[in-house]
C-alpha cells in the first residue's frame, strides 16, 4: 500500500490515503479500534438497499397493479431509512476517521480539510472529552509525485498528540527537523539533489542515504 | 487501480460497495415514488415511431399522469396492447361510457391512416381505461430520448454503461 501513488493535487485523495495511514498507524501501535459508528452507518445503508431489492423483486414477479400499494409504503420508508443515513454521516459521523482505547483510555480522531488548501486539520478528543485541534500540510508527508511517506506523517502525529505520543515514543523524540513547513521535494527514488529544503526528511546515518538534507 | 481496493479493510470495502449499491437503489426508488406519485407503471416512456407525427418525434420524452380518470377526445394517452409489453402512444378519438360506467376509447395515431382497432388483441376493439392505459401525456422532452432508443438497440451499451458506473463509485473515496 506504500507503493500506491496519488495525485498530489486532488485533495479528496490527500485526505483518504492519510486517513487510512492514520488507522493503520494507530493499529499498530496497538489501539483497539471501535468501529460502532461505521457498523450503524454500514447496517443502515443496507438496510435501505434491501428495502429497494425487496420492492424490485416484487415488482418482478406481480407487476405493478398488484405491488402499487406495498411499493408506496417501501418508497416511504426508504425515504426514512436513507434520511437516517445521511443525518448519521454528517452529524454523528462528523469527519471521524478513527475511535479507539488503548491502555484504557479512550480516543477518538476525526479529520477535515477545506476547499482548495492542503492542509490536514485533525480534532483529537481524548477520554475526558476535551476536544485539541491540530494541523499540517499534506506537503510534509506526501512527496511531490504524489507518494505518501510515513514517517514525518508517524513523527508529527507522535509529537502532536499526547496520547499517540505516549504510545510511540521512538516517534515522539526524534529530532527531525520540524516538517511543518518544509516539503519533501526529492524524488521518491535515487538520490535527492539540490533543492530538498531544510526540514526535509533526516535519514538517522548509517545505510543508504535515500535523502539528504541540504543546507 | 484496483490495487487500492485490496489494499481497504473489509469493513471500508464494504462501504465503498454500498455506496454503489445507494446509487441503484435511490435511481430506482425514485422511479418507483414517481410511479407511485402519478400512478402510473411507467411514468416517463420514449417514443418509439413516428405515428405521432409532427406533435412526437422519435426520440420524444413523455411525462404521464394516470390520475385524470376521465379521459377526453383529443387527449394523447400511452397504452399496451393486451398481451404485448410495447406502449404505444396514441390520441383518443372516440369516447364510451364514463362517469359511473367503464370508460372505453379508441384511439388512432395522428400520422396514421387508419385507427387503431387493428393494433389491438384479437378479440379486442377498444380500450379500457382503467386496464389498457398507462397514462395521458401531460408534458414532453425532445430528443433526449434517444439515448433510451440507442441502450435499447445495442444492449452491450448498458451492461457497458453499468461497468463503467460501478467502476467510478466504487473506486472513488470521498
Amino acid at each position: 500500500m506504500a507503493d500506491a501513488r496519488i495525485s498530489p493535487h486532488a485533495l479528496p485523495d490527500l485526505k483518504s490515503t492519510t486517513d487510512d495511514a492514520l488507522a493503520n498507524y494507530l493499529r499498530s501501535l496497538h489501539f483497539r479500534q471501535h468501529h460502532a459508528k461505521l457498523d450503524v452507518r454500514l447496517a443502515l445503508g443496507y438496510l435501505g438497499v434491501a428495502i429497494a431489492a425487496a420492492t424490485f423483486a416484487a415488482d418482478y414477479r406481480l407487476g405493478w397493479d398488484a405491488t402499487k400499494r406495498w411499493t408506496a409504503v417501501a418508497v416511504c420508508a426508504y425515504a426514512v431509512v436513507n434520511g437516517g443515513f445521511s443525518w448519521w454521516i454528517w452529524q454523528v459521523e462528523g469527519g471521524c476517521v478513527f475511535e479507539g482505547v488503548r491502555g484504557g483510555k479512550k480516543i477518538s480522531i476525526a479529520s477535515k480539510t477545506n476547499k482548495h488548501d492542503p492542509t490536514y486539520h485533525l480534532a483529537v478528543t481524548d477520554a475526558a472529552g476535551a476536544t485539541r485541534e491540530v494541523q499540517a500540510p499534506f506537503t510534509a508527508w506526501f512527496t511531490a509525485d504524489g507518494f505518501f511517506v510515513a514517517r514525518p506523517f508517524q513523527q508529527w502525529l507522535a509529537r502532536s498528540v499526547g496520547a499517540i505520543g505516549e504510545a510511540d515514543a521512538k516517534n515522539a523524540a526524534s529530532d527531525a527537523g520540524g516538517s511543518e513547513g518544509g516539503e519533501i521535494a526529492a524524488e521518491s527514488e535515487g538520490f535527492a539533489t539540490g533543492s530538498g529544503e531544510a526540514g526535509g526528511v533526516e535519514t538517522k546515518g548509517k545505510g543508504g542515504k535515500r535523502l539528504k538534507r541540504k543546507g | 487501480m484496483f490495487g487500492s481496493l485490496a489494499a481497504l479493510q473489509p469493513r471500508q470495502l464494504a462501504a465503498q460497495i454500498l455506496n454503489f449499491a445507494l446509487v441503484l437503489s435511490t435511481a430506482f426508488m425514485l422511479w418507483k415514488g414517481l410511479s407511485v406519485f402519478t400512478n402510473s407503471s411507467s411514468p416517463i416512456v420514449v417514443v418509439l415511431s413516428g405515428s405521432m407525427e409532427p406533435a412526437f418525434q422519435r426520440g420524444d420524452l413523455l411525462f404521464l399522469w394516470n390520475r385524470g380518470i376521465e379521459t377526453q377526445v383529443g387527449e394523447v394517452v400511452v397504452y399496451n396492447v393486451r398481451g404485448k409489453d410495447i406502449p404505444i402512444v396514441h390520441r383518443v378519438i372516440r369516447r364510451f361510457g364514463g362517469g359511473s360506467a367503464p370508460l372505453s376509447l379508441l384511439t388512432k395515431g395522428d400520422n396514421n391512416a387508419a385507427d387503431d382497432t387493428e393494433l389491438y388483441a384479437h378479440d379486442q376493439s377498444y380500450l379500457d381505461r382503467s386496464k389498457d392505459v398507462v397514462g395521458s401525456v401531460v408534458g414532453f422532452v425532445p430528443f433526449v430520448g434517444y439515448v433510451t432508443i440507442l441502450l435499447s438497440e445495442y444492449p452491450w451499451l448498458k451492461t457497458a454503461m453499468l461497468i463503467f458506473m460501478a467502476a467510478s463509485v466504487v473506486l472513488q473515496r470521498e
